[in-house]
């Protein structure tokens, strides 16, 4: 479903000068898949899924979405997703139902059908109370969701959270939680970035731990516990972050 | 492109702004409110405008009875021209009392000259004593020499002396002051009608008619009555410009906000996300601005107009009646072309508040652009309705004055140059939102200090886009200030001097310094590289074949757009300078120093720095614009930045800078040896097919000479590509260079 290889960006920054965002990260994610993507701040997650979501271009690798290549198909590859981040807000002068209505317009959903879906979808996630509410007067949790509504509106195979649950309290985090799991009962591929471990445990079928732009390792959590001996994922995660600082652990990008 | 997209965005970004209450009050409150509200500010301004003046007058009891000048301690009401005006100065009396006996007699003039100096009085009137005596006496004069005269012959009027002068009234205002100087005009005003009846009495008194001091009088008749189109003149250069303005402002507010304001609420990235694509979203956006645009300016251009109507009718008339057709038709191109500008510079701004900074800039480009050709007496004809902005207010200024035939004329080159201008500009936003450096540059605030120390330090071996653009910025700065500081020459050796200056300071050292600072590679930036003898020479051939085109379309600048009278003067200033001058020094002087100098500059920095944005043409033009910016006259610059391409064209196929000053060298001796070729003609007739003297002293090429010459530098472009391509000089590729793939300053 998502096929990422030798993905490598470069920026440019005042103060750093020439910047690695991503050094050639490889990785792969199924149907029916919730992959983790673990890091600290700063560590890539979030140009990889802007990268997958065609917003950014790769400066050198390939990402493919559904079979369709993220540079030269990014049409196609909009259409196949539905992204949501942090960056990706909800206009403040539309109410929850227009805002939805407006992005299944986009994307080519006809009247009725978009009309169901919609009224299945604020039933689901539980917005039928404020599906006239503009988006300046929302809370974050109410804004969460209608960003999850418009990132699920056209049902797409493939779906990419990043930090997902920022600003959430833990009622709402909760909720947003339940609905990713039921993503995946839905039999959708989901990426899901976030530097919460618990986040990762509770839902993530697969992990990859990412940092200054470099996957350090990724497998099933079983795998990884087994491998490094180590029960607790925040443990590991901090064990390989300074094994791989101290330059004991090689630039071990796994590919799949 | 999907038009459902274009028509679902445009719909939605019009609900967002019709949501938002600044946008509303901005565009459809304000011009109704506006206007009123400015009469009634206008008017409190009036009030204070008519606080008479106060003006002290000293010596009163000097004045003759007869004309009389005051009436009741104020003027008399006939020397005004407006009765009403005779308020608007008060009038305070002193020095009027006889001198005690044994005390001196008060200066008066000091005490009227301190008054205003002291700020007491706004002005001050002194009458110097004894004036009605004396002018008594002069009259007497006047009169016993017109008795003499007309005994005598009539010859001998010209003997006619006035021995006995008139001491003078004397006026003190100060132009430091509004007020003052206003009561000094009204005072003159008066004064001078006071003076002339004077000199009528003067005139009766000695038997002569009064009818013959002023026997002609003229009238004046405003045909324009007849016509329907009175005070037309006014209307037309004032709503094309406000049309401008109204049409910028009203699509900057809008812009930013769906730009600008998108970035910084975070919704920019939930759009780009979405199927639409980048195109689309521009279309949406700039079809949402140009509505606004449009809408602003017309509620404001009806607000005012109904205004001036109402208030001023009697003044200037109502606008004549096909400015209901023009201005609509003129406000689509307008509002397309400002929507397009304002939307691809909201687009750069990180913030709302960025974007509002780039306003001011944009206004004071654009003004002078509708500003000159609305009230200047430029005049509409080909040239310069082919200049954006211009063409279309001087267009519309002559269809409002009524000269709608004449304006139509002119539609076709306006209609092409605005869209042209729109195009670019369309595709200068649509390239905004395709770069990332623009679209996600919200994380980093951009530091000019830090943006510097890090040019330098981590310098690459060819300059960034902005480094060049930087340069050419400085370049023409350092010119301007030194062209207003150095005098004309008055001798040949201080024009080479001059020139020398000019060439090193301004244009070598930036580039020169920006090279070393800038760049770990000064060398290959400035294209210090050696070419093959083959290639000098046939840039030598290719300047000589395109002399007479070049002359042909420095012929045609010149017939598009006449040299103004002052700048002919100045040119034939500089040119008395250059005659008789050995034809090596001219070259020295003209060709060889510009040639190494501007090509360093030109094709060595600045087109080595926008050679890294990859875009070959682009790089090309850009360079040649500053090139051409860099030449004095406007007519010079024209000319310059068309040859600019080709030598751009060389530089990039070459990769070395000394075809390019062997072209530009060559080119320039061709024009300066434009005498010696005249010399030659005369010796060798067969030129005649070339090219002949015309009487002016200029070249004339023939257009089998301008055909010949076209081919062949067809040819030698040709073969400079060809070799390009051959790989015998491969321009360095920016993408080797990895650090060069993303221009900008800052990403996230």
């Amino acid at each position: 479903m998502i096929e990422v290889r030798g993905l490598t960006k470069h920026y440019r920054d005042l103060r750093r000068g020439r910047l690695v965002a991503l050094d050639g990260i490889s990785f792969d994610a199924a149907e029916g898949e919730i992959f983790g993507l673990l890091g600290p701040n700063g560590a890539g997650k979030t140009t990889t899924l802007r990268i997958l979501s065609t917003v950014l271009r790769p400066t050198a690798g390939t990402a493919r979405i559904n079979g369709y290549d993220v540079v030269s198909q990014a049409a196609e590859v909009r259409r196949q997703i539905g992204f949501m981040s942090a960056n990706t807000a909800v206009y403040d002068r539309m109410t929850a139902w227009e805002m939805v209505e407006y992005f299944g317009r986009l994307h080519g959903i006809a009247p009725a059908a978009l009309r169901e879906r919609m009224e299945q979808l604020f039933d689901r996630l539980q917005m039928n109370d404020f599906r006239d509410l503009l988006g300046a007067k929302m809370s974050t949790g109410m804004k969460q969701k209608v960003s999850i509504a418009r990132a699920i509106v056209h049902d797409p195979p493939v779906v990419i959270l990043d930090e997902a649950t920022v600003g959430l309290d833990v009622l709402a985090a909760r909720a947003l939680l339940r609905s990713v799991a039921e993503l995946r009962e839905h039999g959708k591929c989901v990426v899901y970035s976030t530097h919460i471990m618990r986040e990762a445990e509770k839902l993530c079928d697969r992990v990859a731990i990412i940092h200054r732009g470099r996957i350090l390792v990724q497998g099933t959590l079983a795998e990884l516990r087994e491998r490094y001996a180590q029960h607790d994922l925040e443990e590991l995660f901090f064990q390989l972050v300074s094994q791989y600082e101290a330059g004991r652990l090689p630039a071990a990008a796994e590919t799949p | 492109m999907n038009w459902t997209h274009v028509k679902l965005i445009l719909g939605r970004e019009i609900r967002d702004q019709l949501r938002d209450r600044r946008t509303m009050f901005l565009i459809v409150v304000m011009p109704v409110l506006l206007y009123p509200l400015m009469m009634s500010v206008a008017k409190i301004s009036q009030l204070a405008e008519e606080r008479p003046a106060r003006v002290l007058v000293l010596g009163a009891r000097y004045l003759p009875d007869e004309p009389p000048l005051l009436e009741n301690n104020r003027f008399v009401p006939g020397l005004f021209s407006a009765g009403e005006k005779r308020r608007l100065l008060e009038l305070v009396f002193e020095g009027d009392e006889p001198a005690r006996p044994g005390q001196p007699p008060r200066d008066l003039r000091a005490r009227a000259k301190a008054a205003v100096l002291e700020g007491q009085f706004e002005a001050a009137l002194y009458i110097p004593p004894d004036f009605a005596d004396r002018l008594a006496r002069f009259q007497q004069a006047v009169r016993q020499q017109v008795a003499e005269s007309l005994t005598r012959s009539v010859g001998a009027a010209s003997a006619f002396t006035l021995a006995t002068p008139v001491p003078r009234p004397e006026v003190f205002y100060t132009t430091a002051g509004r007020r003052s100087q206003t009561a000094f005009a009204l005072l003159s005003a008066v004064l001078s009608k006071w003076t002339e009846s004077i000199g009528r009495r003067s005139l009766e008194a000695a038997g002569v008619p009064q009818a013959a001091a002023a026997p002609v009088e003229t009238e004046a008749i405003d045909v324009a009555e007849e016509t329907g189109h009175r005070g037309a003149a006014l209307w037309a250069s004032t709503l094309p410009v406000l049309l401008v303005i109204w049409a910028l402002t009203g699509a900057f507010y809008p812009a930013v906000d769906l730009c600008a304001g998108e970035k910084e609420r975070g919704t920019l990235e939930t759009l780009l996300s979405s199927p639409a694509g980048r195109n689309e979203i521009v279309l949406g956006k700039l079809a949402t601005v140009m509505l606004f645009s449009s809408v602003s300016t017309v509620l404001n251009l009806g607000g005012m107009v109904l205004l001036g109507t109402m208030v001023f009718a009697r003044g200037f008339g109502t606008p004549p009646a096909q400015a209901w057709v023009w201005l609509p038709v003129a406000l689509v191109p307008i509002s397309a072309l400002f929507s397009a500008l304002c939307l691809a510079l909201a687009a750069l701004a990180r913030s709302t508040k960025e974007g509002q900074y780039y306003l001011t800039p944009l206004l004071l480009l654009t003004l002078p652009l509708a500003v000159v050709p609305a009230v200047t007496g430029m005049e509409l004809n080909l040239g310069n309705s082919l200049i954006p902005v211009a063409g279309i207010v001087l267009v519309l200024r002559e269809a409002l004055a009524g000269n709608a035939w004449q304006a139509a004329q002119f539609l076709p080159p306006v209609v092409t140059v605005t869209l042209v201008a729109c195009v670019l500009a369309v595709r200068w936003a649509v390239e905004q939102f395709n770069k990332e450096s623009v679209l996600f540059r919200e994380g980093e605030r951009l530091e000019v200090r830090l943006w510097l120390r890090q040019m330098i330090r981590q310098r690459g071996p060819r300059p960034a886009p902005a480094a060049a653009l930087l340069c050419g910025m400085v370049i023409l700065a350092v010119q301007f200030f030194l062209g207003t500081a150095m005098r004309t020459p008055a001798s040949f050796a201080e024009f080479a001097a001059t020139t020398l200056v000019t060439q090193l300071a301004a244009v070598v050292a930036p580039a020169a310094i920006m090279a070393v600072m800038l760049t770990s590679d000064p060398r290959g930036t400035l294209l210090f590289r050696r070419a093959p003898g083959r290639g000098v020479v046939a840039a030598v051939l290719l300047a000589v074949a395109l002399q007479p085109l070049a002359r042909q379309l420095e012929q045609a600048v010149l017939w598009l757009y006449p040299l103004p009278e002052s700048v002919g003067d100045q040119m034939a200033r500089y040119l008395a300078v250059l005659q008789h001058v050995p034809l090596w020094q001219l070259i020295l002087v003209l060709a060889l120093v510009p040639a190494v100098c501007e090509e360093l500059a030109f094709r060595g920095f600045i087109l080595s720095g926008f050679r890294q944005s990859g875009a070959k043409w682009r790089a090309i033009v850009w360079t040649a614009v500053l090139f051409g910016l860099s030449h004095p006259v406007l007519q010079q610059s024209l000319v310059s930045a068309t040859l600019g391409v080709v030598i751009g064209l060389l530089a990039w196929n070459t990769g070395s800078l000394l075809p390019c000053a062997a072209f530009h060298f060559t080119h320039n001796a061709l024009m300066v040896a434009s005498e010696w070729l005249a010399s030659w003609h005369a010796r060798w007739p067969a030129l005649d097919y070339i090219y002949r003297p015309s009487e002016d002293g200029r070249l004339e090429f023939t257009w089998l000479a301008l055909a010949l010459g076209s081919a062949g530098a067809a040819a030698l472009v040709w073969w400079f590509q060809r070799r390009a391509e051959c790989g015998a000089v491969a321009p360095p590729n920016p993408y080797q260079d990895p650090s060069a793939l993303v221009a900008g300053p800052a990403e996230p």
